[in-house]
């Protein structure tokens, strides 16, 4: 049977699927009447339409990951969400994701809500054969007979250009490339709304990395989906996302279009970010930034990037700077960036 | 199964010895349901006959034939062995399991309890047991005190893989999936510790015959049920060794020797092949 799916919704008026706003997640420790609190995640407020890739990029240790854990409300102590609300509306259904219950949530996981996890070469368990984790992991929320629920994932899997004889092996049989796929067709195999997927192609070679980020796109276009999609790599945000928001420090310091970001970068971190990429012909060696991302346990005053900004002045060693918006769909925490508002 | 069975004979000496050596046994105690005589009679056949045509294994002091005697009890210390592993097995998965995967107070408690059957002496509580229960004392009963004292090791080498797998990518998604903490448990992580709980079986079962050997030899069992420990027992009372009776202990000391024998070779065997990283290994 080959399965007609229903063509992408179009990006008429599209949607806010997810609606991050004031968001703040510590971790929270106590060790020896020692009380510390590192701000990974401080004040973030995000939108991602429907039918959209949505790029999260930072440094390591910028708050990526536990920002995208705390969206998906798989939080787990000493992380604690101190604040803010993370609003998904699938259909008709608006939940805020961290004040649902356990039934709500149980029943939006993996439906409408899936979640390529860190280090995604491990999300298959070792000892059990490939159908056995997709049974596990799938089968009861797609509600159908065994058969049919076999005949749809060797369908998905071969969209995902994988033999149907991955279902009989070990995870340790497959190739990384492979494995990888795997689990990009358990992400996406009940057809989910919008999917999180946390550097699911760092471990890959570039080679690899190019089919399954082209996999990803074509899958992502084919259900209409919405991705948030994690990664440092740069290179892989100015092809696959459509809206890119940069991390630094556990806060959101400038966010646009992919295209207008890599082509008109407003604030100095990301310049750096993108003028780090190399390009044909250019043989000029490319600096480092100086110094090291703060620790989120003591930030700096003021603008977290202040220590290590060209442009710092006094104002941004005082004053944290607020999301501006710079131009339609494009913001940016900068006062270097805002000059007119910051006069 | 069947082809993986006799690969393994095929290929792999020591299951192969193994399964001789147990099939050996097991046949010798299915013979117990075509014995003449049962098992607590006794003068049914000329005392201290020495082993012959007639009797293989000798004539006990009381008219036994030791051959036939020795079908019961071989029958009666495996069932027995069996028993307490399993039982044992069950605690020590549920124990290990939950632990592992709740943490936190749930673990703690757990944990306490599982060091407390650790620490205990075991030998000397159920020579206690045996004093306690004297004539109410059974096979039955002395199995499920051995169980409940015989988990705690196996509890902990659980528990211990269980705290890894609860960290692995794995297991995060299936809890993001919605998987209920009794499906991963038995879905995901029960099949990650079945190889070295298989190990572990036999050696619980080795232990649990060598416990009941040694209380039975020293009387602090049901001595009415024939066991090899009670064999033994009873050949001791006759001072068998002092009159030169040797094939009453010999031919039961023999088949244990060759049940744990078979029993260990087994374990090591089977081991390898449950586990398919070391399957994989033996392909290529």
């Amino acid at each position: 049977m080959s399965t007609a799916l229903a063509p992408a919704p179009a990006q008429a008026q599209p949607h806010a699927v997810l609606t991050v706003s004031g968001l703040r997640a510590y971790y929270r420790t106590s060790l020896f009447g020692i009380n510390r609190e590192v701000r990974a995640v401080d004040d973030i407020s995000l939108e991602v339409a429907a039918n959209e890739i949505y790029g999260i990029a930072g440094e390591s240790s910028s708050g990526k990951s536990t920002l995208i854990r705390t969206i998906a409300a798989a939080t787990k102590p000493p992380l604690e969400v101190i604040s803010g609300s993370v609003q998904f509306s699938f259909g008709d259904r608006d939940v805020n994701i961290l004040r649902a219950r356990p039934r709500e949530l149980d029943a939006m996981r993996w439906r409408n809500l899936s979640y390529i996890m860190q280090g995604s070469m491990n999300v298959l368990n070792p000892v059990r054969r490939v159908q056995q984790t997709f049974v596990d992991f799938a089968f009861r929320h797609l509600g159908q007979t065994m058969p049919e629920f076999l005949r749809l994932v060797r369908d998905h899997l071969a969209r995902l250009h994988l033999e149907p004889d991955v279902l009989e092996a070990f995870p340790h049989q497959l190739s990384g490339g492979m494995r990888q796929r795997v689990t990009i067709a358990l992400a996406t195999i009940c057809r989910p709304e919008f999917i999180i997927a946390d550097e699911p192609t760092t471990a890959l070679d570039v080679v690899v990395q190019k089919g399954v980020l082209a996999m990803i796109h074509a899958v992502q276009r084919e259900l209409g989906s919405s991705i948030i999609f994690v990664t440092h790599d740069m290179a892989v945000h100015a092809n696959l996302t459509d809206r890119l928001g940069i991390m630094y420090a556990g806060r959101l310091v400038e966010e646009g279009r992919t295209f207008d970001i890599f082509g008109a970068p407003r604030h100095p971190y990301t310049a750096h970010l993108i003028a780090s990429l190399p390009r044909l012909g250019d043989t000029a060696p490319k600096p480092a930034l100086p110094g090291t991302p703060p620790n989120l346990a003591e930030p700096p005053a003021g603008c977290r990037f202040h220590p290590r900004c060209p442009l710092a002045h006094a104002r941004c060693r005082r004053e944290v700077p607020e999301m501006e918006w710079v131009a339609p769909g494009h913001r940016v925490a900068c006062f270097a960036a805002t000059p007119e508002r910051a006069a | 199964m069947w082809t993986v069975l006799r690969d393994l004979l095929r290929h792999n000496r020591q299951f192969a010895v193994g399964v001789v050596l147990l099939a050996v046994v097991i046949g010798f105690a299915a013979l117990s349901l075509v014995s003449p005589y049962p098992p607590n009679d006794s003068f049914v056949v000329p005392p201290d006959v020495p082993p012959s045509l007639a009797y293989p294994m000798g004539t006990t002091s009381r008219g036994q034939d030791v051959f036939w005697l020795l079908t019961f009890s071989i029958r009666n210390t495996l069932l027995f062995g069996i028993t307490v592993a399993v039982l044992s097995r069950l605690l020590a998965l549920t124990i290990g399991l939950v632990a592992g995967y709740s943490g936190g107070l749930i673990d703690r408690a757990l944990m306490s309890l599982n060091d407390t059957f650790i620490v205990i002496p075991l030998f000397p509580i159920l020579v206690l047991f045996y004093f306690v229960m004297r004539d109410h004392m059974s096979w039955g009963l002395l199995a499920l005190m051995m169980a409940c004292l015989g988990w705690a090791y196996d509890a902990r080498l659980i528990r211990s893989m269980a705290m890894s797998l609860r960290q692995r990518e794995f297991t995060d998604t299936a809890i993001f999936s919605g998987m209920s903490m009794r499906q991963i448990l038995i879905g995901e992580h029960l099949p990650y510790v079945l190889p070295i709980v298989f190990s572990t079986t036999m050696n619980n079962i080795n232990w649990s015959i060598g416990l009941e050997v040694t209380l039975s030899v020293l009387g602090f069992t049901d001595i009415n049920t024939p066991t090899i420990g009670v064999l033994i027992y009873w050949a001791n009372q006759h001072t068998a060794m002092v009159a030169g009776i040797w094939w009453w202990i010999l031919f039961p000391v023999l088949l244990v020797v060759i049940t744990f024998v078979g029993l260990f070779l087994l374990a090591v065997s089977m081991n390898e092949h449950i586990d398919p990283r070391s399957r994989l290994g033996r392909i290529t």
